[in-house]
């Protein structure tokens, strides 16, 4: 099964053969067939970057070789995921994949390997080696037309603190991105550049461009009157022991109103909670309930933070209006990279909505992944969907 | 502090959200607890608000400290964007007054060099009359004051031009003597009345420049020469550099100290020395060669040292003269005598009736048959089946007959072997330029009398030959 929306669509202003942005998505379990199904689609003369998001259900050495041997001359990034959004939708065991053309992208690409001891120190020096990398074959200005986008490895528990570095060293640069997931086992989760996965590592791509662009976040959460101090935490392994000085776990599900036994991923996702900076909230979501009866969070805690119990808003109604709010500004997007929290994918299964969104997705041209948090400017975000809209004409 | 010893909440909740409401029939062992559990919630909160606003390391730290940095950063780029669209808005202010101001300039200095210019030829035709020696001499005053007022106004109208970026230089290859040979001859008599030599050295190079404009940049370096010496000799002559051609200008006056070499090249800066009671400029000339040099991309280059003399200096491009305009007939030297212009028939449109009358004044006066008209209707009602040589026709007609142009165009139809001359106040070189194309002569208003005495007699001369 391939697609090519770029093909499809063709390049009305511009007398080229190729396209700026192709899209591919290849259901093939084999990873010598899938990387093949891909090139034959994402495969032309000007190709500079391919950027994909595979099932982490793939092996994934075997998928690496086969991606490096289908496109030895293109530089590959990409992660595992909690599911896949391809050309026609939710996906799942996919792969899917977006090929940028160097004419209308300068992309470079690092990979951050030691995420304990990412300091500002080694952040300048690997942004300033993206910029002169970009800098080199821009072909565009750089401030105004660039942003970079992230992908963490999920569950190492460090994305705050690199992406707060990294916030400060992008400067003005906006930057988005998500933290790779696993299909929901919580064991591994890798993210791939320079021709391997890695685990405990985060990749960060440049991407320089004449086309409009938006970085954009959007969550569907509303508060509720509730609030819940927590009152002892395990902040390295992100636990809260305690809220309201009982256990997390037990008073959570008086909170929300389910049998602490049927606290599971779907009860998360309906029954967020936040905290409050300023006017926004800002989702923390629960990864699950843990044997001494604390949660564990996909993102950091302390001690002494107030969490607001959120409610859900209709999830289509709001993505659908920032999706129109994108075109009105922007032009009919060419493509979307979004970073789609699971939590936000379960919700919809559970509300009987998947094909509802797949339709919206595909119809908004979104290419991305289900992930175990968001990261927008700098910050670690959960349940949210967060990404970047690109537009067809440049400004 | 575990706990565990804390017991199931179903009781009685800690509820923030209603914090204001006692729990109901509580016992006192309940509320011991609640009690405990709302310290430790205190404490928590403590601590929380104390190490609040550290930088610390601590990943939840990180996280609050990015949103709020995020927050301000919007706040600002929001005020940031309203300061430049106001700066924006300002700017655009600032360049329409200043669009205005150039327009408004430019109309009054059209309307003032309208009049100007009749004054100008009336005087002119007033000299050739025989008149009583003291009545002469005072026609020469006028005439010289008139000079003096249109060089002034010129100089300003320019100066604006050149701010507003309106004046576009129009560059063509030209041999320099062509320019220099009539400017050393204005230049020794203006030397001469105050007891000054100038010394010319022609050249035969051929520079590539705008000749209107450079021909101002020398002009006002031979002014000041002259204005500036009391006693000596002023230069006027070239050096040939690998670059191009350096047209210099040198003097035996006080010379300019090397602090003030900057300084003389802004507006009204004068230099103190000059005594001469005849001196009325303004202190505007350095500053127009300074614009204008600048607009040419001519380097200008000043050599002087106080008591030793000055010599300013402008370095023209080499050109290279195409076959067709080598004989041009700009080359025609110009005649002392009036004979050669005497019988010429002139027709002449202009809308303004005073330039019509002072036109025919002059021309009359060099013994030309003149038939003036404010419209081509009325020049070919009065004209009937007669026929003239010349053609002087105003660029800027009533909207009935087009531009000059236009008018020319439609006469030459009918009088194919008529020679034309457009007269413009319009220092637009686009209509030169196509006047130039089309073969006709082309002058600015004002017209200067020796100026159109030259056009007219290398137009008579050419027509000759193209008839022989």
């Amino acid at each position: 099964m391939l697609d090519s929306l770029a093909a499809v669509r063709g390049c009305p202003s511009r007398a080229i053969e190729g396209a700026s942005l192709c899209t591919a998505v290849s259901r093939q379990r084999d990873p010598w067939a899938a990387a093949d199904e891909l090139a034959a689609a994402l495969h032309h003369e000007t190709l500079g970057f391919v950027l994909f998001f595979c099932s982490a259900e793939y092996p994934l050495p075997a998928l690496s070789a086969a991606l490096n041997a289908a496109f030895p001359e293109v530089p590959v990034a990409g992660c595992t995921t909690a599911g896949e959004i391809t050309p026609q939708g939710y996906g799942r065991g996919c792969i899917v994949a977006i090929g940028l053309d160097r004419r209308d992208f300068a992309v470079s690409c690092a990979l951050v390997e030691d995420l304990e001891g990412f300091d500002l120190l080694r952040a300048q020096h690997l942004v300033d080696g993206l910029l002169a990398e970009c800098r080199d074959r821009a072909v565009a200005p750089l401030a105004e037309h660039s942003f970079a986008l992230t992908l963490l490895d999920g569950l190492s528990s460090s994305e705050e603190q690199v992406l707060a570095t990294l916030d400060a060293a992008l400067g003005r640069i906006p930057s988005f991105g998500g933290s790779a997931g696993d299909d929901n086992r919580l064991a591994h989760t890798h993210v791939h550049a320079e021709g391997r996965f890695h685990g405990q590592a985060a990749v960060v791509v440049m991407i320089n461009t004449l086309l409009p662009f938006e970085v954009f976040t959007t969550h569907h959460l509303r508060p509720r009157a509730e609030k819940l101090v927590v009152t002892r935490a395990d902040r390295a392994r992100r636990r809260v022991l305690e809220l309201n000085a009982l256990p997390a776990a037990e008073e959570y599900a008086r909170l929300v109103g389910v049998p602490l036994a049927a606290l599971d991923a779907t009860a998360f996702a309906r029954h967020p909670l936040a905290v409050r900076l300023g006017e926004a909230h800002y989702v923390r979501s629960i990864q699950g309930v843990n044997d001494d009866g604390s949660l564990s969070f996909y993102c950091a805690v302390e001690n002494g933070i107030v969490l607001t119990a959120m409610q859900p808003a209709p999830l289509l109604e709001d993505l659908e209006a920032v999706f129109t709010g994108l075109t009105e500004r922007l032009g009919e997007p060419t493509l979307i990279i979004g970073c789609d929290c699971f939590l936000r994918r379960l919700e919809l299964e559970v509300l009987g909505q998947v094909d509802t969104a797949s339709r919206l997705l595909a119809h908004s041209r979104v290419i991305g992944f289900n992930t175990y948090g968001e990261q927008h400017h700098g910050m670690h975000i959960n349940q949210t969907f967060t990404g970047v809209a690109i537009g067809s004409r440049p400004r | 502090m575990a706990g565990t010893s804390t017991r199931p909440s179903l009781g009685s909740p800690v509820d923030l959200a209603r914090a204001g409401e006692p729990p109901t029939e509580a016992s006192p062992a309940e509320l011991l607890d609640e009690n405990a559990r709302l310290r430790r919630i205190c404490a928590a909160l403590m601590e929380r608000v104390e190490s609040a606003g550290m930088a610390g390391s601590a990943p939840y730290s990180a996280f609050e400290h990015t949103v709020l940095l995020a927050e301000q950063v919007r706040e600002r780029t929001e005020t940031l964007q309203q300061t430049l669209a106001e700066l924006h808005a300002a700017k655009g202010e600032a360049e329409a007054a200043n669009v205005s101001k150039t327009r408004f300039l430019a109309a009054v200095s059209h309307d003032l060099l309208q009049p100007l210019n009749a004054a100008r030829l009336f005087t002119s035709a007033l000299e050739e009359h025989a008149l009583p020696e003291p009545s002469h001499r005072l026609v020469g005053h006028i005439g010289r004051s008139l000079k003096d007022v249109e060089s002034l106004l010129g100089t300003l109208v320019d100066i604006s031009r050149l701010d507003a970026g309106v004046l576009a230089p129009d560059v063509a290859p030209f041999r320099a003597g062509q320019m220099l040979d009539v400017l050393a001859e204005e230049y020794r008599q203006m030397a001469a009345a105050k007891g000054l030599t100038l010394h010319y050295v022609p050249s035969g190079a051929v520079i590539e420049s705008d000749l209107a404009l450079l021909a101002r940049v020398i002009r006002n370096f031979l002014t000041n020469a002259i204005r500036y010496t009391e006693r000596g000799r002023i230069l006027l002559g070239c050096r040939r550099r690998p670059e191009g051609l350096e047209v210099v200008v040198g003097d035996t006056g006080p010379g300019i100290p090397e602090a003030q070499h900057e300084a003389i090249f802004q507006e009204f800066q004068r230099l103190g020395g000059s005594r001469d009671v005849q001196d009325r400029g303004l202190g505007l000339g350095l500053a127009i060669v300074d614009r204008i040099a600048g607009m040419l991309g001519h380097p200008l280059r000043l050599d002087s040292r106080r008591g030793q003399g000055a010599s300013f200096s402008v370095l023209v491009p080499y050109g290279q003269l195409s076959s067709a305009s080598a004989g041009s007939a700009l080359t025609a030297a110009p005649s002392g005598s009036g004979d050669q212009l005497a019988g010429t028939r002139v027709w002449v449109i202009d809308n303004d009736a005073g330039i019509c009358e002072g036109m025919a004044a002059l021309l009359s006066s060099w013994g030309c048959r003149v038939r003036t008209a404010t419209s081509l209707a009325r020049l070919e009602a009065s004209a009937g089946t007669q026929v003239a040589e010349v053609l002087l026709v105003d660029y800027h007609l009533g909207e009935a007959d087009g531009d000059g142009l236009a008018v020319a165009a439609r006469l030459r139809e009918r009088h194919p072997g008529l020679a034309v001359v457009v007269i413009t106040a319009n220092h637009d070189a686009a209509i030169k330029a196509r006047s130039r194309a089309l073969g006709y002569g082309c002058l600015l208003k004002p017209v200067k009398p020796l100026r159109l005495r030259m056009q007219l007699l290398s137009l008579v001369t050419t027509q000759g030959q193209g008839r022989g």
